[in-house]
C-alpha cells in the first residue's frame, strides 16, 4: 500500500515538472491593444512566421494553410551542397523515422538554389532518402522569398556566397515551429545532440497543443 | 598483437611496385577523410539513404580503383551503380588538396572499405595531374 502511495507521489512530482516546462517563443513580440466587450486590453503579440507560398516536389502548391495548426521543422540546403547538408539530412532521418506517420507534424526542407534545384530534381532527392513527399517536403520558389523567409520568418541565413564550397553559407538549424506558426526552438542540425534535444522538445510541443 | 597488424599491413603494401607506404600516410589519409569525405561518405564508409553511395564494400570502388585518385580531384557525375542501387547526385570536386593528400586518401580509403585491401601503384597515384581527364 505504503508503495502505491510513493509512487503517486512521484507522479505528482513528475506531473508538475512537466507542467511547468514549456518552450519558450523567439523573436519578438509586441504589445497590442484590443478592444474586448468595450473593454481595452493588452495583449502579446508573438512574432510568426509570415505568410508563404512556395512549390513541394510534387509541384503542389504549399502556404500557411498547409502547415495550419502543425507542428513543423524547417531547414534550407541546396542538393549540391558538398559541406554540411549531407550531415543534416543524416539527422534529419532520425527525427522523420521517429516521427513517420504522426499527422500532426511536418517537415519542411527549403532549397535556397531554385535555380538548379528543380522540381524533378527535388522529388528524386525525396524519394532517394525515403520520403514520399507528404509529411516530409522538398520546397522551392522565389528566390527572394526564400531567402526572406529564412532570415525573417526563420532566423537562418541563406545568402548566396561565391568564396564557400558550393557557393552558399547558410545555417545548419533545424527550426521548431509550433501551430500557431510561432518559432520555439532553433538547433543545430549537424549535432546529434541538439538534435536529440530537439526531439525531446517535440514531445514537449506535442503536450502542450 | 601490434607487430602482427603491422606485419600484415607490411605484407599488403609491399606488393606496390615501389617504396613501402609508410603507415604515416594511412593516418595522414584517414584525418583527411574525416575532413574532406566523411560528411557525406561517413566515417564508416556507409554513405547517406539513396543519396550518397556507400564506400563500404562497394564494388564500384573495387573495379574502379584505378580511378579513385581522379574522381576524388574531379568529382563524379552521372548515374552509377553500387551494389544494387544506383545512385544521381554529383559529387563535387575535392579542392585544395596536394598531390601526396591524394595519395594518401587514396591508400586509406583503399585499405579500409574493400572487402579485400587494394594495393594501386603508386605511379598512379602520383600521375593525376597527367593521367586525371
Ligand atoms: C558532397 C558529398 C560528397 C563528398 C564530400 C565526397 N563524395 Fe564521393 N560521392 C558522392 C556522390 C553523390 C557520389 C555518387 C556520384 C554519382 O552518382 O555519379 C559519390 C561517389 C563516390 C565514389 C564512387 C562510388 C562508390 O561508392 O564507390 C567514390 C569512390 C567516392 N565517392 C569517394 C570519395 C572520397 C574518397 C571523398 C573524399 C575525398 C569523397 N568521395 C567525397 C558524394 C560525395
Amino acid at each position: 500500500m505504503k508503495k502505491v502511495y510513493v509512487a503517486m507521489a512521484m507522479l505528482l512530482v513528475l506531473g508538475a515538472c512537466s507542467e511547468k516546462k514549456k518552450l519558450p517563443i523567439l523573436g519578438n513580440r509586441a504589445a497590442v491593444e484590443r478592444l474586448i466587450d468595450g473593454k481595452l486590453q493588452i495583449d502579446t503579440l508573438y512574432a510568426t512566421v509570415a505568410d508563404f507560398s512556395l512549390t513541394n516536389q510534387d509541384g503542389k502548391t504549399i502556404t500557411q494553410e498547409t502547415v495550419k495548426g502543425k507542428i513543423y521543422i524547417a531547414d534550407f540546403f541546396f542538393a549540391s551542397c558538398p559541406t554540411i547538408c549531407p550531415i543534416m539530412k543524416k539527422q534529419m532521418i532520425r527525427v522523420f523515422e521517429k516521427y513517420k506517420g504522426d499527422t500532426g507534424i511536418l517537415f519542411l526542407s527549403h532549397t535556397i538554389d531554385p535555380e538548379h534545384d528543380t522540381i524533378a530534381l527535388l522529388k528524386d532527392y525525396a524519394t532517394r532518402l525515403g520520403s514520399d513527399g507528404t509529411q516530409w517536403m522538398f520546397l522551392t520558389g522565389e528566390r527572394e522569398q526564400i531567402y526572406e523567409l529564412a532570415e525573417k520568418g526563420y532566423y537562418a541565413t541563406a545568402l548566396p556566397d561565391s568564396l564557400e564550397p558550393g557557393g552558399y553559407v547558410h545555417s545548419g538549424g533545424f527550426i521548431l515551429v509550433d501551430g500557431q506558426r510561432r518559432v520555439r526552438g532553433i538547433y543545430n542540425g549537424t549535432d546529434e545532440k541538439e538534435v536529440d534535444q530537439l526531439m525531446l522538445d517535440m514531445d514537449l510541443l506535442k503536450n502542450e497543443q | 598483437m601490434r607487430s602482427i597488424t603491422f606485419l600484415c599491413l607490411l605484407f599488403l603494401f609491399s606488393c606496390s611496385d615501389s617504396e613501402l607506404v609508410d603507415l604515416k600516410n594511412i593516418s595522414h589519409g584517414a584525418e583527411l577523410y574525416k575532413n574532406y569525405c566523411s560528411n557525406c561518405h561517413q566515417m564508416d564508409g556507409s554513405g547517406l539513404a539513396q543519396l550518397i553511395p556507400p564506400l563500404y564494400q562497394s564494388d564500384y570502388l573495387t573495379e574502379n580503383a584505378g580511378a579513385l585518385p581522379c574522381i576524388i580531384k574531379n568529382g563524379l557525375k552521372g548515374k552509377i551503380r553500387v551494389g544494387s542501387n544506383s545512385y544521381t547526385l554529383a559529387m563535387p570536386a575535392v579542392r585544395n588538396l596536394s598531390r601526396e593528400d591524394v595519395k594518401d586518401i587514396c591508400v586509406y580509403v583503399l585499405q579500409k572499405f574493400p572487402k579485400t585491401p587494394i594495393v594501386i601503384a603508386d605511379s598512379v597515384l602520383k600521375n593525376t595531374h597527367k593521367n586525371c581527364p
